[in-house]
């Protein structure tokens, strides 16, 4: 039986929406990177790389992109790691099961300004809860200034993010967990596999597509980390934290905005080169039910 | 069929142009805020009609409250209503230069002192001009005035009153400890160290806020800095023709701040420290003393009261290694309309409302500080006179910040960097590669 089509011109609005809205602003971006372009000039003048040239001879760059990278590889792993196994007991019979599923999540739906002050508080190396508990414990040893200290904020930051995003990475999973028949499962446990050869051979398989869209989105999204970093730590203390776009924030507001725009391509050029061999690798695990 | 698809493409199209003009319109809020609207005067109009909210923005760090008072009698005569937005002070003028270049101006705004911020802020393509306006200077001390005027023009209308920054101190820490206000630097240091011994945190310092850790160079620029560049070596600076590190006694400031943390004198967990918590140790009797400024009087004020601010707060300026010093003070903040704003009408007619000699004494009992305006009263408390006392001896200096085009770009960031690390030619030449890089960015000539 044929499938009747949509008429083409049923998507011209949203072509339109996203030419306007997406790519004439990023071709626009992509000129501008070009030019000296900065808020107290009176005209904008083509300048070649000179912007980008500046941009690699920038000591603080270096440590954005390194921090960007460490944050991005960190988060993307653990929140994939830590959202499955939720996932897993999510899916199971258990008491209150939608109760859990909602307070695994809810951390996903606040506003990464109010959490970012709550840890700050949780952090606080005198009166935060987490010293006080470890002091409680008897492991006052390993109390730290969470935050204010360069071995320690980064780490800090991932850990409150993954506070945040794992519940999400978790209904992504659930989502592709209830997909798979029961039968399936049933019929591979009475030819006698256990949990985890169900697990490798057929769970994982068969929930590949949400373990792509999973690891692109935290891909993508840690990679443009800018609230949490900003309400932790602003990117500090000193430039222990900066992230990219803690950086870019730092020289846009500086009015160089030429300067700026050519930072943010060479993140746009580095999310696409990391998330393209990603998308592929991931692309071919998956497979049709 | 064709006509369907003629008709079909003709809705959407309608449907994108509505869109598009829906996210194009205003909040609403500007109904009322034509120039024949509000151009009538707020101060002499009866109630508006069609009554305005205009936007005032404001650093985080200054106390709101007196204002709030001046907005509710201004609300009570006009009916136009005032919605106050407070962004982060340790990035005013980076946000309020963001909003500016993405046109999202509001209808009025607290700028810094000085005319500096006249080039940052690209003055006269932005800010509406004061000089001929009537009602405005009648009050202002000429010297006020004349300290806004540039090229003969002026785009901010002082507000507020003299400011100042130093050692604010709590008395009755002192007195326990059993010492007194500092005959010279090293003086400071032995008070310091007794009052250590006595069980107090002798200084507080709000590393993780990254702004209060400069107050220590600007209170010590004016004592020790100044008198050996003098105003030729300012005007270099200006010029970009002297370089931060090539001043000795500048570099000795970093000096103290790292000698200070070595002997322990700060709080325990300094990167952890912020304003806030460094108000309520000085205000329960932990804190003596803090590099500090005047905004800690209204929030100590607002935290415990009049009596404590009246009898425990004290003030002095940053000691020389001969005497006490050169009081730091800064010239009133500066009230600024951007020409774009939504009802820049009814902010003209707001500022000349906040003017007005009653308005003015209300600001005043509600914040009270050294008046800039003939004829206004206001209650000092001890610790303002004791500033005054500098001025009226000629021993205060104005803010290094203020008589600098460039800025001090990132200075927060490069001092905490220095508090972990204690390098002071990391710290001086980045603190100067700052500078010259926004002097660079401001297209100023030199740099």
């Amino acid at each position: 039986m044929e499938r009747r089509k949509y008429p083409l011109y049923f998507s011209y609005p949203a072509v339109v929406v996203f030419l306007l809205f997406f790519i004439a602003p990023t071709l626009i971006g992509v000129y501008y990177s070009f030019t000296n372009w900065n808020i107290n000039a009176d005209s904008v003048k083509f300048i070649g790389f000179d912007n980008y040239a500046a941009l690699f001879q920038e000591p603080r760059l270096g440590k954005a992109l390194s921090n960007t990278l460490i944050f991005a590889a960190a988060v993307t792993v653990l929140q994939n790691v830590i959202g499955f196994a939720l996932a897993l007991v999510m899916n199971e019979s258990i008491r209150m099961r939608n109760f859990f599923r909602t307070v695994f999540f809810m951390p996903y739906v606040i506003a990464p300004i109010i959490i970012g002050y709550v840890f700050r508080a949780i952090y606080h190396p005198e009166h935060g809860i987490v010293n006080k508990l470890l002091e409680g414990v008897g492991l006052g040893f390993m109390a730290q200034d969470w935050l204010n200290d360069p071995k320690w904020a980064l780490f800090s930051i991932i850990i409150t993010d993954l506070w945040k995003v794992s519940g999400f990475a978790m209904v992504i999973y659930l989502a592709g967990l209830q997909f798979i028949p029961k039968d399936l499962l049933e019929s591979a446990a009475i030819d006698g596999a256990n949990y985890w050869h169900r697990l490798k051979n057929i769970i994982l398989p068969l929930i590949a597509s949400s373990t792509t869209v999973n690891i692109l989105l935290s891909l993508i999204g840690s990679m443009k980390v800018f609230e949490m970093v900003m309400v932790l730590t602003d990117g500090g203390p000193g430039y222990t934290t900066e992230v990219f776009y803690t950086y870019i924030r730092s020289t846009f507001s500086m009015g160089e905005m030429g300067y700026s725009t050519a930072i943010n391509l060479v993140l746009f050029a580095l999310v696409t080169l990391v998330g393209l061999p990603v998308l592929a690798a991931l692309k071919k695990r998956e497979v049709e039910m | 069929m064709k006509k369907m698809k003629a008709v079909s493409a003709a809705v959407a199209i309608g449907l994108l142009g509505a869109s598009l003009a829906a996210c194009g319109g205003g909040n609403g809020n500007d109904k009322g805020a034509s120039p024949s609207a509000s151009a009538g005067g707020a101060s002499e109009s009866p109630k508006n009609n069609n009554p305005v909210t205009l936007t005032f923005v404001i650093s985080n760090t200054e106390d709101t409250t007196a204002f709030n008072k001046v907005f509710e009698a201004y609300e009570q005569q006009t009916g136009n209503k005032v919605e106050l937005q407070a962004l982060p002070g340790g990035d005013y003028d980076n946000l309020i230069k963001t909003r500016f270049s993405t046109g999202d101006f509001p209808d009025l705004f607290l700028m810094q002192p000085g005319t500096k911020q006249y080039v940052k802020l690209r003055a006269a393509e932005t800010l509406h001009e004061w000089s001929g306006e009537s009602g405005i200077w009648d009050n202002v001390f000429d010297s006020i005035k004349q300290a806004q005027v540039e090229n003969d023009k002026i785009f901010g209308v002082p507000y507020g009153s003299t400011g100042m920054m130093g050692v604010f101190y709590n008395k009755e820490v002192f007195k326990q400890a059993g010492v007194d206000v500092p005959a010279n630097y090293a003086d400071l240091v032995e008070i310091a160290k007794k009052i250590k011994a006595a069980g107090f945190t002798p200084f507080y310092e709000g590393v993780k806020d990254a702004w209060p850790p400069q107050v220590f160079y600007y209170t010590g620029w004016v004592t020790q800095v100044d008198p050996a560049i003098g105003d030729e070596g300012v005007a270099k600076l200006n010029r970009n023709e002297l370089k931060f590190a090539d001043i000795p006694e500048l570099r000795d400031l970093f000096a103290k701040q790292k000698e200070l943390k070595e002997l322990d004198l700060y709080q325990k967990n300094v990167m952890a420290g912020t304003y806030d918590e460094m108000q309520n140790e000085m205000g329960d009797g932990k804190v003596a003393m803090a590099f500090m400024l005047d905004g800690i009087v209204s929030q100590m004020e607002q935290k415990f009261g009049k009596d404590w601010v009246t009898n425990n707060l004290g003030f002095f300026p940053f000691p020389s290694a001969t005497d006490q010093g050169i009081a730091m003070i800064t010239p009133p903040n500066q009230l600024m309309v951007p020409e774009k704003a939504k009802n820049r009408d009814a902010a003209i007619e707001l500022v000349k409302f906040m003017l007005q000699p009653d308005n003015v004494n209300l600001f005043y009992a509600n914040k009270p500080g050294i008046p800039i305006f003939e004829g206004a009263t206001s209650e000092l408390y001890p610790v303002q006179e004791d500033v005054k006392a500098y001025i009226d001896a000629g021993k205060s200096r104005v803010n290094i910040q203020n008589r600098l085009t460039a800025s001090f770009v990132d200075f927060s960031k490069t001092l905490q960097n220095f508090f972990l690390k204690g390098d002071i030619d990391e710290a001086i030449e980045e603190f100067g590669a700052n500078y010259q890089k926004d002097g660079k960015a401001k297209l100023l000539e030199g740099f």
